[in-house]
């Protein structure tokens, strides 16, 4: 290959920014369950940075690294942006229906954070680099969590649960020779995983038991996959 | 409607021709990252007109060397 190995081991390094920043997001989770109130310190991780830089007080990204993350950002608006709407159609049109602000405001961090982390991966890894990548790692914790939830089922439940996850490898491994083919595979699979999922059972009550986030878990990795295999960047750029 | 317009790197040719120059290199002595000069090299990203310049000072050759316009049929 033409990196040696000294090259390689300096590939990736958290720089200060990181570290403080990812600091900031693992202190606010972890206190939030003494106080609520710490939740903020997530909030200033995530989004400090980002704000200091567009301040031109922090200068710690490069240009592709700086267009990315707008990138990411204006794909992060169209998606929470489009949700809110969404959620403000529905719940003005059924007005019966009670849902927790808490949960919509979570809701709506959850698509935007996840677009934009979807989007940087796009731009540092390229379509299907990604997409294989998001499948090998999807698949892995869907392994990973069905085993530790199939454990008390014995060997035939592990088995069974474990199969979940069988999708994403064979899609992974796929997705190297026939891209496009495996892209409308998936977008399929993303179709019929929302259907057997209960689809209705998530718009009926979409917060119970956190449905609607295990949807965005479980389907966004393999629609973000397919569309990102049927994208024109695939045949020109990769 | 607007017509598309790709830009072909060729950097990745001319980073080669110099035998030994890695991307962590050619980026070091542009002050990016190695992500960046890989994107450049895959053609994912255009590199602003100032690191094209820098670019081309690195490998003694003109930014038209190593980018290329390509057309879209629209283009026409």
């Amino acid at each position: 290959m033409e990196m040696s190995n000294a090259t390689m081991r300096r590939r990736w390094r958290p720089t200060p920014v990181n570290l403080i920043a990812g600091g900031l997001v693992i202190a606010g989770f972890a206190l939030a369950g003494l106080n609520w109130g710490f939740i903020a310190l997530v909030g200033l991780g995530a989004f400090g940075p980002g704000v200091l830089r567009e301040l031109g007080w922090l200068r710690d990204k490069d240009e592709f690294e700086l267009a990315a993350a707008r990138r990411a950002g204006y794909h992060g608006f169209l998606a929470a942006g489009l949700l809110a709407f969404l959620l403000t159609a529905y719940y003005r049109l059924h007005p019966d229906l009670t849902a927790w602000p808490g949960n919509l405001v979570e809701l709506i961090l959850v698509v935007l954070w996840f677009t934009w982390l979807l989007s940087s991966l796009l731009a540092y890894w390229g379509a299907r680099r990604m997409a294989m990548r998001l499948l090998v790692i999807f698949g892995g914790v869907w392994l990973i969590f069905n085993i530790l939830s199939g454990w008390q089922q014995g060997p035939v439940g592990v088995l069974m649960q474990s199969l979940l996850a069988v999708p994403f490898f064979g899609a992974a491994w796929l997705a190297r020779r026939w891209p496009r083919a495996v892209g409308i595979l998936l977008l399929g699979l993303s179709v019929f995983f929302v259907l057997q999922f209960g689809l209705q059972r998530v718009v009926d009550d979409p917060f119970r038991s956190g449905r609607i986030f295990v949807l965005i878990f479980f389907i966004g990795p393999l629609l973000v996959a397919g569309l990102g295999l049927l994208s024109r960047e695939v045949d020109e750029r990769e | 409607m607007k017509p598309r317009q790709d830009i072909t790197s060729h950097v990745r040719h001319h980073r080669l021709l110099r035998g030994g120059l890695t991307q962590q290199d050619l980026a070091d002595r542009l002050g990016v990252t190695r992500q960046t000069v890989h994107a450049i090299e895959k053609g994912r990203y255009a590199p602003s007109v100032g690191l094209a310049l820098r670019l081309a000072e690195v490998f003694g050759v003109r930014v038209e060397d190593l980018f290329t316009l390509e057309k879209d049929d629209g283009d026409e």
